[in-house]
Protein backbone atom coordinates (compact mmCIF):
# COMPACT_ATOMS: atom_id res chain seq x y z
CA UNK A 1 0.00 0.00 0.00
CA UNK A 2 1.43 3.43 -0.94
CA UNK A 3 2.04 6.18 1.63
CA UNK A 4 -0.78 8.42 0.38
CA UNK A 5 -3.38 5.72 0.59
CA UNK A 6 -2.12 4.59 3.98
CA UNK A 7 -2.72 7.98 5.59
CA UNK A 8 -6.49 7.86 5.02
CA UNK A 9 -6.82 4.78 7.23
CA UNK A 10 -7.08 5.07 10.98
CA UNK A 11 -7.17 1.34 11.64
CA UNK A 12 -4.49 -0.72 9.95
CA UNK A 13 -4.23 -4.43 10.55
CA UNK A 14 -1.56 -6.34 8.67
CA UNK A 15 -0.87 -10.07 8.79
CA UNK A 16 -2.30 -10.30 12.30
CA UNK A 17 -1.88 -13.64 14.05
CA UNK A 18 -3.02 -14.59 17.53
CA UNK A 19 -2.48 -17.99 19.11
CA UNK A 20 -3.96 -19.17 22.40
CA UNK A 21 -1.77 -21.62 24.23
CA UNK A 22 -3.16 -23.89 26.92
CA UNK A 23 -1.59 -26.68 28.89
CA UNK A 24 -3.24 -30.02 29.38
CA UNK A 25 -2.64 -33.17 31.39
CA UNK A 26 -2.12 -33.82 35.09
CA UNK A 27 1.22 -31.99 35.14
CA UNK A 28 0.07 -29.51 32.48
CA UNK A 29 3.00 -30.49 30.29
CA UNK A 30 1.02 -31.04 27.11
CA UNK A 31 0.90 -27.80 25.15
CA UNK A 32 -2.13 -27.11 23.01
CA UNK A 33 -2.18 -24.16 20.62
CA UNK A 34 -5.25 -22.76 18.93
CA UNK A 35 -4.87 -20.15 16.19
CA UNK A 36 -7.75 -17.72 16.68
CA UNK A 37 -6.61 -15.10 14.15
CA UNK A 38 -4.72 -16.25 11.11
CA UNK A 39 -2.87 -13.70 8.99
CA UNK A 40 -5.69 -11.18 9.02
CA UNK A 41 -5.28 -7.87 7.15
CA UNK A 42 -7.74 -5.00 6.71
CA UNK A 43 -7.85 -1.22 6.82
CA UNK A 44 -10.59 1.09 8.06
CA UNK A 45 -11.15 4.69 6.97
CA UNK A 46 -12.07 7.55 9.27
CA UNK A 47 -15.83 7.89 9.72
CA UNK A 48 -16.55 4.45 8.29
CA UNK A 49 -18.79 1.77 9.76
CA UNK A 50 -16.75 -1.34 9.13
CA UNK A 51 -18.18 -4.79 9.78
CA UNK A 52 -16.32 -7.94 10.75
CA UNK A 53 -18.59 -10.85 9.91
CA UNK A 54 -18.04 -14.37 11.02
CA UNK A 55 -19.48 -17.29 12.91
CA UNK A 56 -18.80 -17.94 16.60
CA UNK A 57 -15.11 -18.69 17.01
CA UNK A 58 -14.15 -16.91 13.78
CA UNK A 59 -11.72 -14.67 15.67
CA UNK A 60 -13.79 -11.47 15.73
CA UNK A 61 -13.65 -10.86 19.49
CA UNK A 62 -9.96 -11.72 19.63
CA UNK A 63 -9.29 -9.19 16.87
CA UNK A 64 -11.23 -6.48 18.71
CA UNK A 65 -9.41 -7.25 21.94
CA UNK A 66 -6.08 -6.81 20.19
CA UNK A 67 -7.19 -3.53 18.62
CA UNK A 68 -8.40 -2.20 21.98
CA UNK A 69 -5.09 -2.90 23.82
CA UNK A 70 -6.52 -5.81 25.83
CA UNK A 71 -4.62 -8.59 24.14
CA UNK A 72 -1.16 -8.94 22.65
CA UNK A 73 -0.85 -10.19 19.08
CA UNK A 74 1.34 -13.21 18.44
CA UNK A 75 2.65 -11.60 15.25
CA UNK A 76 1.71 -9.05 12.62
CA UNK A 77 1.22 -5.34 13.00
CA UNK A 78 -1.66 -3.19 14.19
CA UNK A 79 -1.92 0.57 14.09
CA UNK A 80 -4.86 2.50 15.54
CA UNK A 81 -4.80 6.27 14.98
CA UNK A 82 -1.13 5.81 14.14
CA UNK A 83 -0.42 4.16 17.50
CA UNK A 84 0.61 0.63 18.39
CA UNK A 85 -1.99 -0.80 20.84
CA UNK A 86 0.63 -2.96 22.53
CA UNK A 87 3.39 -0.43 23.14
CA UNK A 88 1.47 2.87 23.01
CA UNK A 89 -1.64 1.82 24.91
CA UNK A 90 -1.45 4.78 27.29
CA UNK A 91 -1.75 7.31 24.45
CA UNK A 92 -4.37 5.29 22.60
CA UNK A 93 -6.79 4.37 25.38
CA UNK A 94 -8.36 7.84 25.92
CA UNK A 95 -9.17 8.05 22.18
CA UNK A 96 -11.01 4.75 21.72
CA UNK A 97 -13.76 2.78 23.41
CA UNK A 98 -15.45 -0.59 23.15
CA UNK A 99 -18.59 -2.52 23.93
CA UNK A 100 -18.69 -6.27 24.24
CA UNK A 101 -22.13 -7.74 23.56
CA UNK A 102 -24.41 -9.06 26.26
CA UNK A 103 -25.39 -7.64 29.60
CA UNK A 104 -21.94 -7.60 31.16
CA UNK A 105 -19.40 -4.78 31.54
CA UNK A 106 -21.60 -2.75 33.90
CA UNK A 107 -21.99 -2.48 37.67
CA UNK A 108 -25.45 -3.85 38.34
CA UNK A 109 -25.82 -2.75 41.94
CA UNK A 110 -25.53 0.94 41.22
CA UNK A 111 -27.65 3.12 38.93
CA UNK A 112 -27.14 3.80 35.25
CA UNK A 113 -26.13 7.39 35.98
CA UNK A 114 -23.65 6.26 38.63
CA UNK A 115 -22.09 3.85 36.13
CA UNK A 116 -21.56 6.70 33.67
CA UNK A 117 -20.21 8.93 36.43
CA UNK A 118 -17.71 6.31 37.49
CA UNK A 119 -16.42 5.61 33.99
CA UNK A 120 -16.21 9.37 33.35
CA UNK A 121 -13.95 9.67 36.40
CA UNK A 122 -11.76 6.84 35.12
CA UNK A 123 -11.43 8.74 31.81
CA UNK A 124 -10.55 11.96 33.71
CA UNK A 125 -13.59 13.81 32.35
CA UNK A 126 -13.97 17.17 34.11
CA UNK A 127 -17.05 17.79 36.25
CA UNK A 128 -18.18 20.52 33.89
CA UNK A 129 -18.18 18.21 30.85
CA UNK A 130 -19.60 15.35 32.88
CA UNK A 131 -22.61 17.42 33.96
CA UNK A 132 -23.41 18.19 30.33
CA UNK A 133 -22.43 14.90 28.68
CA UNK A 134 -24.05 12.31 30.95
CA UNK A 135 -27.65 13.63 30.51
CA UNK A 136 -26.97 13.90 26.76
CA UNK A 137 -25.82 10.30 26.60
CA UNK A 138 -28.75 9.06 28.65
CA UNK A 139 -31.05 10.90 26.28
CA UNK A 140 -29.23 9.46 23.24
CA UNK A 141 -29.71 5.89 24.39
CA UNK A 142 -33.25 6.49 25.65
CA UNK A 143 -32.51 5.91 29.33
CA UNK A 144 -33.21 9.38 30.64
CA UNK A 145 -36.23 8.22 32.64
CA UNK A 146 -34.42 5.21 34.12
CA UNK A 147 -31.10 6.90 34.87
CA UNK A 148 -31.50 6.68 38.64
CA UNK A 149 -32.63 3.09 38.79
CA UNK A 150 -30.27 0.26 39.62
CA UNK A 151 -28.88 -1.47 36.53
CA UNK A 152 -30.02 -4.86 37.87
CA UNK A 153 -33.61 -3.72 37.27
CA UNK A 154 -32.91 -2.93 33.58
CA UNK A 155 -33.97 -5.15 30.70
CA UNK A 156 -31.31 -6.69 28.47
CA UNK A 157 -31.85 -4.03 25.81
CA UNK A 158 -31.56 -1.22 28.36
CA UNK A 159 -28.31 -2.68 29.66
CA UNK A 160 -26.91 -2.87 26.16
CA UNK A 161 -27.91 0.72 25.47
CA UNK A 162 -26.30 1.78 28.73
CA UNK A 163 -23.15 0.06 27.54
CA UNK A 164 -23.22 2.23 24.42
CA UNK A 165 -23.57 5.33 26.63
CA UNK A 166 -20.72 4.05 28.80
CA UNK A 167 -18.45 3.71 25.79
CA UNK A 168 -19.18 7.29 24.76
CA UNK A 169 -18.25 9.00 28.04
CA UNK A 170 -14.79 9.83 26.68
CA UNK A 171 -16.13 11.01 23.29
CA UNK A 172 -13.94 8.43 21.47
CA UNK A 173 -12.76 8.77 17.89
CA UNK A 174 -13.13 5.05 17.27
CA UNK A 175 -15.78 2.77 18.75
CA UNK A 176 -15.38 -1.01 18.73
CA UNK A 177 -18.65 -2.87 19.05
CA UNK A 178 -18.50 -6.61 19.52
CA UNK A 179 -21.87 -8.15 18.70
CA UNK A 180 -23.78 -5.29 20.35
CA UNK A 181 -27.23 -6.58 19.35
CA UNK A 182 -26.73 -10.16 20.47
CA UNK A 183 -29.81 -11.48 22.25
CA UNK A 184 -31.88 -8.36 21.68
CA UNK A 185 -35.47 -8.38 20.49
CA UNK A 186 -36.03 -6.95 16.97
CA UNK A 187 -37.05 -3.50 18.23
CA UNK A 188 -34.15 -3.31 20.67
CA UNK A 189 -31.74 -4.36 17.92
CA UNK A 190 -33.18 -1.79 15.52
CA UNK A 191 -32.83 0.98 18.15
CA UNK A 192 -29.23 0.01 18.68
CA UNK A 193 -28.51 0.02 14.94
CA UNK A 194 -30.04 3.49 14.73
CA UNK A 195 -27.72 4.69 17.49
CA UNK A 196 -24.72 3.27 15.61
CA UNK A 197 -25.82 5.05 12.42
CA UNK A 198 -26.21 8.28 14.36
CA UNK A 199 -22.70 7.94 15.81
CA UNK A 200 -21.28 7.48 12.32
CA UNK A 201 -23.10 10.65 11.21
CA UNK A 202 -21.34 12.44 14.07
CA UNK A 203 -18.03 11.43 12.50
CA UNK A 204 -17.14 8.48 14.72
CA UNK A 205 -15.44 5.50 13.18
CA UNK A 206 -17.20 2.27 14.12
CA UNK A 207 -15.81 -1.24 13.86
CA UNK A 208 -18.63 -3.66 14.51
CA UNK A 209 -18.59 -7.44 14.67
CA UNK A 210 -21.72 -9.42 14.08
CA UNK A 211 -23.00 -12.67 12.71
CA UNK A 212 -26.31 -11.10 11.71
CA UNK A 213 -25.92 -10.50 7.97
CA UNK A 214 -28.91 -8.20 7.61
CA UNK A 215 -27.42 -5.99 10.31
CA UNK A 216 -24.13 -5.65 8.45
CA UNK A 217 -26.01 -5.08 5.21
CA UNK A 218 -28.02 -2.26 6.78
CA UNK A 219 -25.33 -0.30 8.59
CA UNK A 220 -21.87 -1.17 7.29
CA UNK A 221 -20.05 0.73 4.58
CA UNK A 222 -17.70 -2.22 4.07
CA UNK A 223 -17.58 -5.68 5.51
CA UNK A 224 -14.85 -8.24 5.99
CA UNK A 225 -15.92 -11.87 6.14
CA UNK A 226 -13.75 -13.89 8.49
CA UNK A 227 -13.70 -17.65 8.77
CA UNK A 228 -11.53 -19.55 11.24
CA UNK A 229 -9.46 -16.41 11.78
CA UNK A 230 -8.83 -15.85 8.07
CA UNK A 231 -10.15 -13.10 5.85
CA UNK A 232 -12.18 -14.64 3.05
CA UNK A 233 -13.80 -11.55 1.50
CA UNK A 234 -13.75 -7.77 1.93
CA UNK A 235 -15.94 -5.28 0.08
CA UNK A 236 -19.08 -3.17 0.34
CA UNK A 237 -22.25 -5.17 1.00
CA UNK A 238 -23.52 -4.11 -2.44
CA UNK A 239 -20.40 -5.37 -4.22
CA UNK A 240 -20.44 -8.61 -2.30
CA UNK A 241 -24.06 -9.16 -3.16
CA UNK A 242 -23.33 -8.30 -6.80
CA UNK A 243 -21.19 -11.42 -6.90
CA UNK A 244 -24.34 -13.40 -6.47
CA UNK A 245 -26.35 -11.21 -8.86
CA UNK A 246 -28.84 -13.16 -10.90
CA UNK A 247 -28.58 -15.85 -8.27
CA UNK A 248 -31.77 -17.17 -6.73
CA UNK A 249 -32.34 -19.26 -3.66
CA UNK A 250 -34.98 -21.99 -3.54
CA UNK A 251 -36.00 -22.70 0.04
CA UNK A 252 -37.69 -25.98 0.89
CA UNK A 253 -39.25 -26.70 4.25
CA UNK A 254 -39.73 -30.41 4.96
CA UNK A 255 -41.42 -32.09 7.89
CA UNK A 256 -38.59 -34.59 8.27
CA UNK A 257 -35.02 -35.14 7.16
CA UNK A 258 -34.80 -36.66 3.69
CA UNK A 259 -31.35 -38.12 2.92
CA UNK A 260 -32.49 -39.45 -0.45
CA UNK A 261 -33.54 -35.94 -1.44
CA UNK A 262 -30.15 -34.48 -0.47
CA UNK A 263 -28.42 -37.21 -2.43
CA UNK A 264 -30.60 -36.50 -5.47
CA UNK A 265 -30.05 -32.74 -5.22
CA UNK A 266 -26.31 -33.28 -5.45
CA UNK A 267 -26.87 -34.76 -8.91
CA UNK A 268 -28.59 -31.62 -10.28
CA UNK A 269 -25.84 -29.70 -12.02
CA UNK A 270 -27.83 -26.42 -12.19
CA UNK A 271 -27.65 -26.13 -8.38
CA UNK A 272 -24.57 -24.15 -7.29
CA UNK A 273 -24.86 -24.74 -3.56
CA UNK A 274 -26.94 -26.80 -1.14
CA UNK A 275 -27.44 -25.93 2.51
CA UNK A 276 -29.46 -28.07 4.91
CA UNK A 277 -30.62 -26.76 8.28
CA UNK A 278 -32.55 -28.24 11.17
CA UNK A 279 -35.03 -26.14 13.16
CA UNK A 280 -37.51 -27.14 15.86
CA UNK A 281 -40.39 -26.85 13.43
CA UNK A 282 -38.98 -28.22 10.16
CA UNK A 283 -35.98 -29.29 8.11
CA UNK A 284 -34.88 -26.52 5.79
CA UNK A 285 -32.96 -26.98 2.53
CA UNK A 286 -31.66 -23.94 0.61
CA UNK A 287 -30.53 -24.29 -2.98
CA UNK A 288 -28.54 -21.56 -4.72
CA UNK A 289 -28.94 -21.54 -8.49
CA UNK A 290 -28.92 -19.19 -11.46
CA UNK A 291 -32.19 -20.33 -13.01
CA UNK A 292 -34.85 -21.83 -10.71
CA UNK A 293 -37.05 -22.74 -13.70
CA UNK A 294 -34.53 -25.36 -14.79
CA UNK A 295 -34.22 -26.78 -11.28
CA UNK A 296 -37.91 -27.17 -10.40
CA UNK A 297 -38.72 -29.93 -12.93
CA UNK A 298 -35.83 -32.02 -11.59
CA UNK A 299 -36.55 -31.17 -7.98
CA UNK A 300 -40.16 -32.24 -7.41
CA UNK A 301 -39.76 -35.89 -8.40
CA UNK A 302 -37.10 -36.20 -5.70
CA UNK A 303 -39.37 -35.09 -2.85
CA UNK A 304 -41.07 -37.96 -1.04
CA UNK A 305 -44.85 -37.89 -0.62
CA UNK A 306 -45.98 -35.84 2.35
CA UNK A 307 -42.50 -34.45 3.14
CA UNK A 308 -42.80 -30.98 1.64
CA UNK A 309 -44.30 -28.27 3.86
CA UNK A 310 -43.51 -25.21 1.74
CA UNK A 311 -41.36 -23.99 -1.12
CA UNK A 312 -40.38 -20.48 -2.11
CA UNK A 313 -37.82 -18.66 -4.21
CA UNK A 314 -36.03 -15.43 -3.33
CA UNK A 315 -33.04 -13.32 -4.37
CA UNK A 316 -29.68 -14.07 -2.79
CA UNK A 317 -28.87 -11.96 0.30
CA UNK A 318 -25.64 -11.05 2.06
CA UNK A 319 -26.19 -14.13 4.19
CA UNK A 320 -26.01 -16.30 1.08
CA UNK A 321 -22.81 -14.50 0.06
CA UNK A 322 -21.40 -15.14 3.52
CA UNK A 323 -22.30 -18.81 3.38
CA UNK A 324 -20.85 -19.03 -0.10
CA UNK A 325 -17.47 -17.68 1.10
CA UNK A 326 -17.38 -19.56 4.37
CA UNK A 327 -18.22 -22.90 2.78
CA UNK A 328 -15.61 -22.35 0.06
CA UNK A 329 -12.74 -21.41 2.37
CA UNK A 330 -10.41 -24.30 3.25
CA UNK A 331 -10.80 -25.89 6.66
CA UNK B 1 -3.31 15.40 41.51
CA UNK B 2 -7.06 16.04 41.49
CA UNK B 3 -7.87 13.42 38.82
CA UNK B 4 -5.83 10.87 40.80
CA UNK B 5 -7.80 11.56 44.01
CA UNK B 6 -10.98 11.54 41.96
CA UNK B 7 -10.18 8.09 40.53
CA UNK B 8 -9.35 6.66 43.97
CA UNK B 9 -12.39 8.18 45.65
CA UNK B 10 -14.77 7.26 42.83
CA UNK B 11 -13.47 3.70 42.81
CA UNK B 12 -13.74 3.51 46.62
CA UNK B 13 -17.32 4.76 46.51
CA UNK B 14 -18.53 2.43 43.75
CA UNK B 15 -16.85 -0.69 45.05
CA UNK B 16 -17.66 -0.22 48.72
CA UNK B 17 -21.32 0.05 47.70
CA UNK B 18 -21.12 -2.84 45.24
CA UNK B 19 -19.47 -5.04 47.86
CA UNK B 20 -21.67 -4.08 50.75
CA UNK B 21 -24.70 -5.10 48.68
CA UNK B 22 -23.33 -8.68 48.57
CA UNK B 23 -24.59 -11.11 51.20
CA UNK B 24 -21.17 -12.77 51.66
CA UNK B 25 -19.53 -9.46 52.34
CA UNK B 26 -22.27 -8.44 54.77
CA UNK B 27 -21.59 -11.68 56.63
CA UNK B 28 -17.84 -10.99 56.71
CA UNK B 29 -18.33 -7.45 57.96
CA UNK B 30 -21.30 -7.79 60.30
CA UNK B 31 -21.45 -11.35 61.62
CA UNK B 32 -17.97 -12.77 61.31
CA UNK B 33 -16.45 -10.33 63.86
CA UNK B 34 -18.99 -11.44 66.44
CA UNK B 35 -18.43 -15.13 65.67
CA UNK B 36 -14.64 -14.80 65.70
CA UNK B 37 -14.67 -12.84 68.95
CA UNK B 38 -16.91 -15.49 70.50
CA UNK B 39 -14.63 -18.27 69.27
CA UNK B 40 -11.51 -16.61 70.67
CA UNK B 41 -13.27 -15.78 73.93
CA UNK B 42 -14.26 -19.41 74.39
CA UNK B 43 -10.71 -20.55 73.61
CA UNK B 44 -9.19 -18.17 76.15
CA UNK B 45 -11.86 -18.41 78.84
CA UNK B 46 -10.45 -21.51 80.49
CA UNK B 47 -6.88 -20.21 80.76
CA UNK B 48 -8.02 -16.77 81.99
CA UNK B 49 -5.01 -14.81 80.66
CA UNK B 50 -4.28 -11.18 81.40
CA UNK B 51 -5.10 -8.78 78.52
CA UNK B 52 -7.57 -11.27 77.06
CA UNK B 53 -9.74 -8.38 75.83
CA UNK B 54 -6.88 -6.75 73.93
CA UNK B 55 -5.83 -10.13 72.53
CA UNK B 56 -9.33 -10.90 71.23
CA UNK B 57 -9.86 -7.43 69.78
CA UNK B 58 -6.56 -7.48 67.88
CA UNK B 59 -6.86 -11.11 66.76
CA UNK B 60 -10.47 -11.03 65.61
CA UNK B 61 -9.99 -7.53 64.15
CA UNK B 62 -7.02 -8.55 62.06
CA UNK B 63 -8.57 -11.87 61.07
CA UNK B 64 -11.58 -9.98 59.89
CA UNK B 65 -9.53 -7.35 58.12
CA UNK B 66 -7.69 -10.15 56.33
CA UNK B 67 -10.95 -11.88 55.37
CA UNK B 68 -12.40 -8.66 54.04
CA UNK B 69 -9.24 -8.07 52.01
CA UNK B 70 -9.10 -11.58 50.62
CA UNK B 71 -12.80 -11.94 49.88
CA UNK B 72 -13.26 -8.43 48.61
CA UNK B 73 -10.09 -6.79 47.35
CA UNK B 74 -8.62 -9.93 45.86
CA UNK B 75 -12.02 -11.42 45.08
CA UNK B 76 -12.98 -8.19 43.33
CA UNK B 77 -10.55 -8.99 40.55
CA UNK B 78 -12.22 -12.31 39.90
CA UNK B 79 -15.73 -10.93 40.22
CA UNK B 80 -14.96 -8.07 37.85
CA UNK B 81 -13.40 -10.51 35.43
CA UNK B 82 -16.66 -12.48 35.27
CA UNK B 83 -18.77 -9.29 35.21
CA UNK B 84 -16.76 -8.10 32.21
CA UNK B 85 -15.88 -4.84 33.97
CA UNK B 86 -12.24 -5.75 34.59
CA UNK B 87 -11.46 -5.22 30.91
CA UNK B 88 -13.34 -1.91 30.91
CA UNK B 89 -11.52 -0.45 33.90
CA UNK B 90 -8.19 -1.90 32.82
CA UNK B 91 -8.21 -0.11 29.45
CA UNK B 92 -9.34 3.21 30.90
CA UNK B 93 -6.60 5.85 30.93
CA UNK B 94 -6.42 5.71 34.74
CA UNK B 95 -3.60 3.71 36.28
CA UNK B 96 -5.06 0.32 37.22
CA UNK B 97 -3.16 0.42 40.52
CA UNK B 98 -4.99 3.61 41.51
CA UNK B 99 -8.37 2.13 40.58
CA UNK B 100 -7.57 -0.94 42.62
CA UNK B 101 -6.30 1.21 45.50
CA UNK B 102 -9.82 2.64 45.63
CA UNK B 103 -11.21 -0.90 45.93
CA UNK B 104 -8.76 -1.73 48.70
CA UNK B 105 -9.43 1.43 50.70
CA UNK B 106 -13.18 0.89 50.46
CA UNK B 107 -12.82 -2.63 51.77
CA UNK B 108 -10.41 -1.52 54.47
CA UNK B 109 -12.92 1.01 55.71
CA UNK B 110 -15.57 -1.69 55.96
CA UNK B 111 -13.00 -4.01 57.54
CA UNK B 112 -12.20 -1.38 60.16
CA UNK B 113 -15.87 -1.17 60.98
CA UNK B 114 -15.80 -4.84 61.88
CA UNK B 115 -12.81 -4.19 64.17
CA UNK B 116 -14.95 -1.69 66.05
CA UNK B 117 -17.79 -4.20 66.12
CA UNK B 118 -15.46 -6.81 67.55
CA UNK B 119 -14.33 -4.38 70.30
CA UNK B 120 -17.94 -3.61 71.21
CA UNK B 121 -18.64 -7.31 71.35
CA UNK B 122 -15.68 -7.99 73.67
CA UNK B 123 -16.51 -5.16 76.04
CA UNK B 124 -20.30 -5.34 76.21
CA UNK B 125 -21.04 -8.99 75.46
CA UNK B 126 -18.18 -10.73 77.25
CA UNK B 127 -17.57 -8.01 79.84
CA UNK B 128 -13.81 -7.91 79.21
CA UNK B 129 -11.79 -4.75 79.60
CA UNK B 130 -9.87 -3.29 76.68
CA UNK B 131 -7.13 -0.75 77.36
CA UNK B 132 -4.66 1.09 75.22
CA UNK B 133 -1.64 1.50 77.50
CA UNK B 134 0.56 3.33 74.98
CA UNK B 135 -1.80 5.42 72.83
CA UNK B 136 0.87 7.19 70.76
CA UNK B 137 2.64 3.94 69.92
CA UNK B 138 -0.72 2.28 69.29
CA UNK B 139 -1.66 5.03 66.81
CA UNK B 140 1.67 4.53 65.07
CA UNK B 141 1.27 0.73 64.97
CA UNK B 142 -2.33 1.03 63.82
CA UNK B 143 -1.44 3.42 60.95
CA UNK B 144 1.34 1.14 59.81
CA UNK B 145 -0.94 -1.90 60.08
CA UNK B 146 -3.49 -0.25 57.82
CA UNK B 147 -0.73 0.71 55.38
CA UNK B 148 0.62 -2.82 55.42
CA UNK B 149 -2.79 -4.35 54.71
CA UNK B 150 -3.24 -1.85 51.87
CA UNK B 151 0.14 -2.76 50.41
CA UNK B 152 -0.34 -6.52 50.65
CA UNK B 153 -3.86 -6.26 49.26
CA UNK B 154 -2.65 -4.24 46.26
CA UNK B 155 0.08 -6.77 45.59
CA UNK B 156 -2.24 -9.78 45.86
CA UNK B 157 -4.89 -8.11 43.69
CA UNK B 158 -2.38 -7.41 40.94
CA UNK B 159 -1.08 -10.97 41.04
CA UNK B 160 -4.67 -12.23 40.82
CA UNK B 161 -5.09 -10.48 37.44
CA UNK B 162 -2.67 -13.10 36.09
CA UNK B 163 -4.85 -16.10 36.72
CA UNK B 164 -8.40 -17.11 36.03
CA UNK B 165 -8.10 -19.43 39.05
CA UNK B 166 -7.94 -16.46 41.42
CA UNK B 167 -11.05 -17.65 43.27
CA UNK B 168 -9.39 -20.91 44.27
CA UNK B 169 -6.25 -19.09 45.37
CA UNK B 170 -8.39 -16.64 47.29
CA UNK B 171 -10.10 -19.41 49.23
CA UNK B 172 -6.74 -21.04 49.99
CA UNK B 173 -5.27 -17.87 51.44
CA UNK B 174 -7.62 -17.17 54.33
CA UNK B 175 -6.83 -19.71 57.06
CA UNK B 176 -3.09 -20.17 56.40
CA UNK B 177 -2.59 -16.48 57.19
CA UNK B 178 -4.54 -16.79 60.46
CA UNK B 179 -2.13 -19.56 61.42
CA UNK B 180 1.11 -18.26 59.92
CA UNK B 181 0.81 -14.71 61.25
CA UNK B 182 0.10 -15.64 64.84
CA UNK B 183 -3.40 -14.22 64.81
CA UNK B 184 -4.82 -17.09 66.89
CA UNK B 185 -1.79 -18.51 68.71
CA UNK B 186 1.87 -17.43 69.01
CA UNK B 187 4.06 -18.19 66.00
CA UNK B 188 6.70 -19.57 68.38
CA UNK B 189 4.75 -22.85 68.37
CA UNK B 190 5.20 -23.16 64.59
CA UNK B 191 8.11 -25.09 63.00
CA UNK B 192 11.17 -22.91 62.27
CA UNK B 193 10.69 -22.93 58.50
CA UNK B 194 7.15 -21.67 58.86
CA UNK B 195 8.27 -18.98 61.28
CA UNK B 196 10.56 -17.63 58.58
CA UNK B 197 7.56 -17.31 56.24
CA UNK B 198 5.59 -15.65 59.03
CA UNK B 199 8.17 -12.90 59.34
CA UNK B 200 7.91 -11.85 55.69
CA UNK B 201 4.17 -11.40 56.12
CA UNK B 202 3.18 -8.01 57.46
CA UNK B 203 0.13 -9.15 59.53
CA UNK B 204 2.59 -10.98 61.85
CA UNK B 205 4.29 -7.71 62.79
CA UNK B 206 1.04 -5.76 62.82
CA UNK B 207 -0.53 -8.18 65.32
CA UNK B 208 2.57 -8.10 67.52
CA UNK B 209 2.78 -4.30 67.57
CA UNK B 210 -0.91 -3.72 68.18
CA UNK B 211 -1.04 -6.21 71.05
CA UNK B 212 2.08 -4.76 72.67
CA UNK B 213 0.94 -1.16 72.46
CA UNK B 214 -2.47 -2.06 73.88
CA UNK B 215 -1.26 -4.29 76.69
CA UNK B 216 1.75 -2.15 77.56
CA UNK B 217 5.17 -2.15 75.91
CA UNK B 218 7.71 -4.25 77.86
CA UNK B 219 10.79 -3.29 75.86
CA UNK B 220 10.62 -0.11 73.82
CA UNK B 221 13.70 -1.06 71.74
CA UNK B 222 12.09 -4.29 70.59
CA UNK B 223 8.89 -2.41 69.87
CA UNK B 224 10.71 0.08 67.63
CA UNK B 225 12.62 -2.72 65.96
CA UNK B 226 9.28 -4.36 65.11
CA UNK B 227 7.96 -1.02 63.89
CA UNK B 228 10.96 -0.63 61.55
CA UNK B 229 10.59 -4.22 60.33
CA UNK B 230 6.95 -3.58 59.46
CA UNK B 231 7.86 -0.31 57.71
CA UNK B 232 10.47 -2.11 55.62
CA UNK B 233 7.97 -4.80 54.66
CA UNK B 234 5.43 -2.15 53.63
CA UNK B 235 8.07 -0.49 51.47
CA UNK B 236 8.98 -3.83 49.90
CA UNK B 237 5.31 -4.58 49.12
CA UNK B 238 4.78 -1.15 47.55
CA UNK B 239 8.00 -1.44 45.57
CA UNK B 240 7.00 -4.88 44.34
CA UNK B 241 3.61 -3.48 43.27
CA UNK B 242 5.35 -0.76 41.26
CA UNK B 243 8.04 -2.98 39.76
CA UNK B 244 5.84 -5.99 39.02
CA UNK B 245 3.03 -4.00 37.43
CA UNK B 246 4.82 -3.54 34.11
CA UNK B 247 5.60 -7.24 33.90
CA UNK B 248 2.11 -8.23 35.02
CA UNK B 249 0.53 -5.81 32.54
CA UNK B 250 2.47 -7.43 29.71
CA UNK B 251 1.72 -10.95 30.92
CA UNK B 252 -2.05 -10.46 31.27
CA UNK B 253 -2.21 -9.13 27.71
CA UNK B 254 -0.17 -12.02 26.37
CA UNK B 255 -2.18 -14.64 28.26
CA UNK B 256 -5.50 -12.85 27.85
CA UNK B 257 -6.51 -13.33 31.50
CA UNK B 258 -8.52 -10.12 31.91
CA UNK B 259 -11.68 -11.58 30.48
CA UNK B 260 -13.40 -14.92 30.36
CA UNK B 261 -14.93 -14.67 26.89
Amino acid sequence: MDQEKQSEYIIEVQNLVRDYVSHKGVFRKKKHTVRAVNNLSFFVKKGEIFGLLGANGAGKTTTIKILTTLLAPTSGSVSILGLDPMTQAKALRPRISFVFGGERSLYWRITGRENLNYFSDLYHISNEIKKRRIPELLELVGLKDHADERVETYSKGMKQRLQIARCLVNDPEIIFLDEPTIGLDPIGARDLRNIVKMLAKQGKTVLITTHYMYEADEICGRVAIVNKGKLVALDTPANLKAQTEHTSVIELHLNEKDDALLKGLNQIKEIDQIRANHTDQYESVSLQCKEPRTVFPQLFPLIGTGHLLSVRTREATLEDVYIHYVSQSPH
Amino acid sequence: MLPIINVIFSSLNVHARQNFARATFQFVILFQPILLSFLLYMMLRGSNPVHAGEYIVVSSGLMNLWSSIIFSSAGDIDRERYMGTLECIYVSPSDFRLIFLGHVLGNLLLGLFSMVLSSICVVFLFGLQVHIENPAEFLCAFTLSILSFTAISLLIGLIFTLSRSARILMNCLEYPIYILCGLVFPISVLPKALQFIAYVLSPTWAAQLLRESMAGIQNIRIFYFDLIALSILILVYFLLTIVLFKKIDRRVRIDGTLGVH
